[in-house]
């Protein structure tokens, strides 16, 4: 017997795949990154100059800090996305206006993205 | 009388509150509500983008905010989420995926302790980047 997917269905293994990508960018390289930005240098480890707006805007426009950013931002968005439709269906009990949730949830997501590449592509 | 949880008709809905009846359903709530941590930390991260993009005076707020203690308690937050979940997805990963080399499967424990070394060496080139480059 064969099952076609139709409608939101088919985009269910895409969706799951970014879910998955962006699970491994977050436990990869969130806790260096929130362990730098936020205990580090709030405690004052960091070296004088390691956040100074001039450093930080040359690594930013560095073509290849370009790409890790783009990776680090967007993949992340769409694991949050997956999950919190879920967490809203099986923690809280929301079983109701599935599709507006998933509209709702991957459509904050797609927003991030588009906020996420536009600074990225003029800072 | 509120009609019932979509579930199928096969089941019986489940209460609300299903989750806290046993420590490994606590755990799976807590590894779900980690995704709330990675969403809060795009969004800081974007700000962040954000103001350096604005010029050294944004940045410079920025940077103010950065030094107080409700962003500590915030990062601490993230950090902590973070950290639950690198360590646990490494291993559902090592569940999901069977790695084999030559036709052997690698033990769990293994692939888990690769993916473990592998963010170590990374985190540390990512901190050698930003902090020292």
């Amino acid at each position: 017997m064969t099952v076609t997917a139709r409608g939101p269905a088919r985009a269910e293994p895409g969706l799951w795949a970014l879910f998955a990508a962006g699970g491994t960018v977050a436990a990869f390289l969130m806790p260096v990154h929130a362990a730098i930005l936020g205990i580090a240098y709030a405690a004052g480890w960091l070296p004088a100059d390691a956040l100074a707006y001039d450093r930080i805007l040359d690594l930013a426009r560095a073509p290849l800090v370009k790409a890790y950013l783009a990776v680090l931002l967007v993949p992340p968005l769409f694991h949050w996305a997956h999950r919190f439709r879920f967490i809203l269906r099986h923690q809280a009990g929301i079983h109701r206006a599935r599709r507006a949730v998933a509209v709702a949830c991957y459509g904050t997501a797609l927003i991030g993205t588009g906020v996420a590449i536009a600074l990225i592509v003029r800072i | 009388m509120t009609a019932p949880p979509r579930t199928g008709g096969l089941l019986p809905p489940m209460p609300r509150t299903w989750w806290l009846r046993s420590a490994a359903y606590r755990r799976f709530a807590a590894r779900e509500l980690t995704s709330v941590f990675v969403l809060a930390f795009t969004v800081v991260m974007l700000l962040f983008l954000l103001a350096l993009s604005r010029g050294p005076r944004a940045y410079g707020r920025f940077l103010g905010w950065l030094g107080s203690a409700g962003a500590m308690a915030l990062f601490a937050a993230i950090l902590a989420a973070g950290l639950y979940h690198t360590l646990t997805w490494f291993r559902l990963s090592a569940q999901v995926q069977v790695v084999r080399v030559r036709g052997r499967v690698v033990p769990r424990g293994a692939v888990a302790a690769t993916l473990t070394a592998a963010w170590l060496a990374v985190s540390a080139g990512v901190a050698y980047v930003h902090v020292w480059w």
